[in-house]
């Protein structure tokens, strides 16, 4: 199509664009051909947007002629993600650069997606708040950017990621409409799937986001350990405590040495690891807690505990961590920052794994991590020039994703998949899983123009080898309703999707129903890595029971009915800052597996969450994984609200509802035609 | 003639271009600080992606060099993205690298004759352009009976905007200086390099500077130097550049060698740049830069009024000349001076590190890009609410000048110098 008519296309590009604002010089094509990854596609133009008007008028021309079409921010994309793999029009938010409102009453921020992260952070010091997700590119990226891929950052641990500060978005969908997305919707999270989505399913044009008061008090401390061992110990140890720090950052040997030799920030240099700790909050609970920490840390051999509270001394503390990726950018011409994350107690492990990986390959790695969250950035520095060197990098990260899906844990953590790890997304996920994502990006974007062949294996792909350890097994219960409904799907018979039953009231003939309440049991509690896995039909009073026995916490209100109820009827929607994966049963009899037990993970879409409230129409709920904690805590960012709205679906509910039940067999009178 | 230098000083050691360049791993970082990225939003007009288009023509991805000079010609040569990344790629080196290769050995009729003048006929320059000056004074002269009416007005603000043009000099700074018979004295400590900007088109910068070196460091000496060879460096003479820096290199055999416009003293304090493959010169140059010094990095805090400073000059801020920051890394000598002088009415300039869009020429090659650069920074100024900004490099004082006569007149700018000798010597 592209090539029938581009003079036609350009020209119609050209008339919605502002002046100057519609590239296609050769230098112009070359210089969208990258962005921070090593993988290249040229694109065929480049529209500048102003607003949103512009960016549907462009998506409108493009569909109109089968263009495929990628929107980009600023282009600090690890993972080939905003390459335009296709060609087409490389649609640029970066123009779209307005703050359009900050609101200190009720703790929110409007943003255009071109804003960089950096000056949204410095316009809310002004008045003394702060947003959360912190990415270390913050000072070049954008929001928009941020969205796409579900950026994290340090002080994710303890306030979330992106999607967790997401309130509402405005988009232009792949059929030209402009949509507006929010928590507070009913039905499913169709607003949850697009964070992340790394721009297959539409654009970003304007972000709602959650901002924060300043805490009262930040204290950062630096611990310097004798092995990475008792390193992880200190950090399994401060978890197990019940104190969220703001920040757990974790470094090398290798990595100090680098530091040290660059930036000479005063890391003891004879740590096999060091911890930075940041603990925020009321200054009397930041002594309580830092007493706490540093106890932990002597006991595990600390032998240097350094705190600091005054903004100078802390900054100083922060220039090793900021200067480790600067000082490794140094040693060579580029860096590969790979992005495994696993379960918390599986980092020891991990660790030791990776070490004798780097050194089979004979790659110079350091080691920087996200240690309060599993989340490991392995740093390899290599010159791309050198095309041997480049594989064996290549090679030593896929090897080391491959052992990280295999201890239980995923291929990215906050840098997207892109199309650097679409092939490992086969070593994480079962076929019936990425049939689904694949049927998702199907029917939200029947002509596949929206950054068309990224995050899902293609066909041409390597042979699909899972590397994920197998699943957790089903009970009895499990296995029987399983069984059921795949015998009804099997005959076309539609089911009517109970739990407890104090959600839905109608009265419904009892042959039609499917009860999901035997499922009922715990599945696994990981005690060290603070996962829980339980069948979906558990009663939100045994659940509550069950985790005080055994000393966790899990802040999920009283109320009747089961958990699967509790997600599915969106009656409390804080469930989705702690839902890490789910089993779910689908109507063609397939059973997908989504998350699992680690604490932050941006592979694949968000479905979980889009089952949020979509009462059963899509899925059967089998078991859910939550992330628990050892003690409660306030947490200000987190949103707590209550409905339980039943929803009429509109047309973009219509076309999810045919990538999991196309035949309409759950809770058919949802989706039924009115 | 020499076409292109073979080895760049960079950050990590000399490096040839190829691997200068590809020290840009496209982390992106520099993108918000590149001043031509953020007003365009072209990634082409970005510290990394001019570093990638210099990489595409070194690696013959990009086959017509011309098809690359909007993009090279459009840099403001900052430095800001050299600041902003880690491995300090030197982006505006690499950029002049480009050039080169683009000209491949042409140099503009004009910048050729300018070079000539400079280098050659510095008395035929300066006759050429008193007559310019002569020039425009009689065609504002109307402005001098203006300023009356203005001033009965209360619109006192506009007429000292003017006066950045009416000054247009007609004695210049080497006269006053030779005129009081300083020439010829006795070597002692300091040398003061007489800039072209100074020279020609601010006398007054000159004459605070002297001031303010003999008020702390006693009397020193002037000689009669050569233009330092920026602008034939930056429009693509080396071999012109390479004469004038040697002839001064030869002139001044002296410790310490002071100058108060940022761009020439950044460049003085490059000079082994242009001869790092030169056995016999480059351990000069490299022995002649450590004695030179910027007087923004150099003015005492001792011996300075301090007690009323405040209220006769209202709120001041600073605007980084990018050579003196980029290209000297002189950030807080300045600030700490201003703290110290003004305490509360010294108010730090939003993005103070951007450059104005002066930069040399640019002004005149991409008057555009330069008037939208320069707006961005005139409304910084305006917020400020200062109504002095002092800035130290002459691309600096005309640009802001203009912008500032032509947006906020509220404001005037100054050179450090002056401001100092001014208000607190």
């Amino acid at each position: 199509m592209w090539r029938d008519h581009k003079v036609k296309i350009i020209a119609e590009l050209e008339r919605v664009a502002d002046k100057g604002r519609l590239l296609t010089d050769e230098v112009d094509i070359l210089s969208y051909t990258y962005d921070a990854a090593l993988d290249r596609a040229r694109p065929e133009a480049i529209f500048i947007a102003r607003d949103a008007a512009q960016v549907q008028r462009a998506v409108q021309i493009c569909l109109k002629h089968k263009v495929p079409y990628v929107a980009r921010g600023a282009g600090t994309n690890l993972s080939g993600g905003c390459i335009p793999l296709k060609g087409g029009v490389v649609i640029s938010l970066v123009g779209m650069d307005k703050i359009l409102e900050i609101d200190t009453q009720s703790h929110f921020a409007v943003v255009e997606p071109g804003v960089v992260n950096f000056r949204l952070q410095k316009e809310l010091e002004g008045v003394g708040f702060f947003y959360a997700p912190d990415p270390a590119s913050y000072k070049a990226c954008t929001l928009g950017g941020n969205v796409a891929e579900n950026a994290g950052g340090p002080r994710c641990l303890k306030y979330g990621v992106t999607s967790n500060h997401v309130l509402a978005l405005e988009c232009v969908m792949p059929n030209g409409d402009i949509q507006k997305w929010s928590l507070q919707d009913s039905g499913p999270e169709i607003m949850s799937l697009l964070v992340g989505a790394e721009g297959t399913l539409g654009i970003v044009t304007k972000i709602w986001l959650k901002i924060l008061p300043m805490p009262e008090m930040i204290e950062t401390s630096l611990a310097a350990f004798p092995s990475l061992e008792s390193a992880i110990e200190a950090v399994s140890e401060i978890i197990a405590s019940g104190v969220v720090p703001r920040t757990l950052e974790a470094m090398d040997r290798v990595t100090v040495e680098a530091v040290e030799s660059y930036v000479h920030a005063g890391y003891p240099l004879q740590a096999e690891a060091v911890l930075l700790i940041e603990l925020d909050g009321t200054s009397s609970r930041v002594s309580k807690e830092s007493k706490i920490v540093q106890e932990i840390c002597k006991k595990h051999k600390a032998f240097e505990y350094r705190v600091a509270r005054e903004f100078q001394e802390r900054e100083k503390l922060w220039e090793g961590r900021r200067g480790a990726y600067a000082s490794l950018a140094r040693l060579a011409p580029n860096v590969l920052v790979e992005d495994g994350v696993v379960p918390r107690n599986k980092l020891s492990e991990a660790l030791k794994d990776i070490k004798e990986i780097a050194a089979k390959h004979e790659v110079k790695m350091a080691l920087l991590f996200h240690a309060g969250d599993g989340n490991l950035h392995p740093n390899i520095i290599f010159d791309e020039r050198n095309l041997f060197e480049t594989k064996q990098v290549k090679r030593a990260g896929y090897e080391i994703l491959k052992h990280c899906v295999s201890l239980g844990g995923s291929i990215s953590g906050e840098h997207g998949i892109g199309v650097d790890k679409r092939v490992a997304m086969s070593w994480l996920f079962t076929p019936p899983t990425l049939n689904l994502f694949r049927r998702l990006k199907k029917f939200l974007d029947p002509d596949n123009l929206s950054n068309p062949d990224k995050i899902i294996p293609l066909a041409s792909d390597q042979e699909p080898i899972l590397f994920r350890p197998s699943s957790k097994g089903w009970s009895f219960q499990a296995q029987k309703i399983i069984e059921m409904a795949r015998e009804r799907c099997a005959h076309k018979i539609s089911s009517v999707i109970i739990g407890s039953g104090t959600k839905l009231s109608h009265p419904f003939r009892r042959e039609d129903i499917l009860y999901t309440n035997g499922l009922d049991q715990v599945l696994e509690l990981d005690d060290s890595n603070y996962t829980l896995t339980v069948e979906a039909g558990i009663t939100l009073h045994v659940l509550k029971e069950t985790l005080k026995k055994k000393g966790f916490y899990l802040p999920i209100p009283d109320g009747k009915g089961s958990l699967g109820g509790l997600i599915s009827a969106k009656a409390w929607g804080g469930v989705r800052d702690y839902l890490l994966g789910m089993r779910l049963l689908l109507a063609n009899g397939d059973v997908v597996e989504l998350g699992g037990n680690v604490v932050k993970n941006v592979a694949g879409y968000d479905v979980p969450k889009l089952l949020i409230g979509s009462w059963g129409g899509l899925a059967i709920i089998l078991d859910v994984t939550l992330k628990v904690f050892a003690q409660p805590f306030p947490l200000s960012s987190h949103i707590s609200y209550l409905s339980s709205n039943f929803f009429v679906p509109n047309n973009w509910h219509r076309r999810i509802k045919q990538a999991f039940d196309p035949d309409n067999l759950f809770n058919p009178w949802i989706f039924a035609e009115r | 003639m020499a076409e292109h230098l073979e080895v760049l000083k960079t950050d990590l050691g000399e490096r040839g271009v190829y691997d200068s360049v590809s020290q840009c791993s496209r982390c992106g970082y520099c993108l918000s600080a590149c001043p031509t990225y953020v007003v365009t939003g072209k990634e082409a007009f970005s510290g990394r992606g001019r570093n990638q288009v210099v990489r595409m023509m070194v690696e013959g991805k990009i086959k017509k060099a011309s098809l690359a000079e909007e993009v090279l010609s459009s840099c403001l040569l900052c430095g800001a993205c050299t600041s902003a990344c880690y491995a300090h790629v030197p982006t505006a080196e690499l950029v002049l690298e480009g050039r080169r290769t683009i000209r491949g050995g042409k140099v503009h009729w004009l910048v050729r004759y300018l070079t000539w003048l400079l280098k050659d006929h510095p008395h035929l320059l300066a006759w050429q352009l008193k007559c310019v000056h002569l020039v425009r004074r009689l065609g504002i002269s109307r402005w001098v009976a203006l300023s009356g009416i203005l001033r009965a007005l209360g619109l006192k603000e506009l007429e000292m905007a003017e006066f950045q043009v009416q000054e247009a000099p007609l004695k210049f700074l080497h006269e006053y200086l030779g005129a009081n018979g300083q020439v010829k004295s006795k070597v002692t400590g300091w040398s003061y390099f007489t800039s072209c900007g100074p020279n020609y088109l601010y006398p007054r910068v000159g004459l605070a500077t002297v001031d303010l070196l003999r008020k702390f460091f006693g009397e020193g000496r002037f000689i009669k130097n050569s233009c330092c060879g920026l602008p034939a460096y930056n429009y693509g003479d080396l071999e012109s550049a390479k004469t004038m820096a040697k002839k001064n290199m030869q002139s001044f055999n002296v410790s310490l060698l002071v100058g108060d416009c940022s761009s020439c003293v950044a460049f003085l304090k490059n000079y082994d740049q242009l001869f790092l493959d030169d056995p016999v010169w480059k351990p000069k140059a490299q022995a002649f830069s450590t004695k030179v010094k910027d007087i923004i990095e150099m003015i005492p805090m001792e011996g300075l009024r301090t007690s009323d400073l405040g209220l006769r000059t209202g709120l001041v801020t600073y605007h980084d000349s990018c050579r003196a920051r980029n290209g000297q890394g002189v950030v807080s000598a300045p600030r700490e001076l201003f703290k110290a002088l003004l305490g509360p009415r010294y108010v730090e300039l939003p993005e103070s590190e951007w450059c104005c869009g002066g930069a040399g020429a640019f002004s005149f090659t991409h008057p555009e890009l330069s008037q939208e650069v320069l707006l961005r920074k005139i409304s910084h100024v305006a917020s400020t609410r200062a109504e002095v900004v002092v800035t130290s490099s002459t691309s600096c004082l005309i640009q802001l000048a203009h912008g500032l006569k032509k947006y906020y007149p509220d404001c005037r700018v100054m050179h450090l110098s002056e401001f100092v000798r001014n208000y607190a010597s």
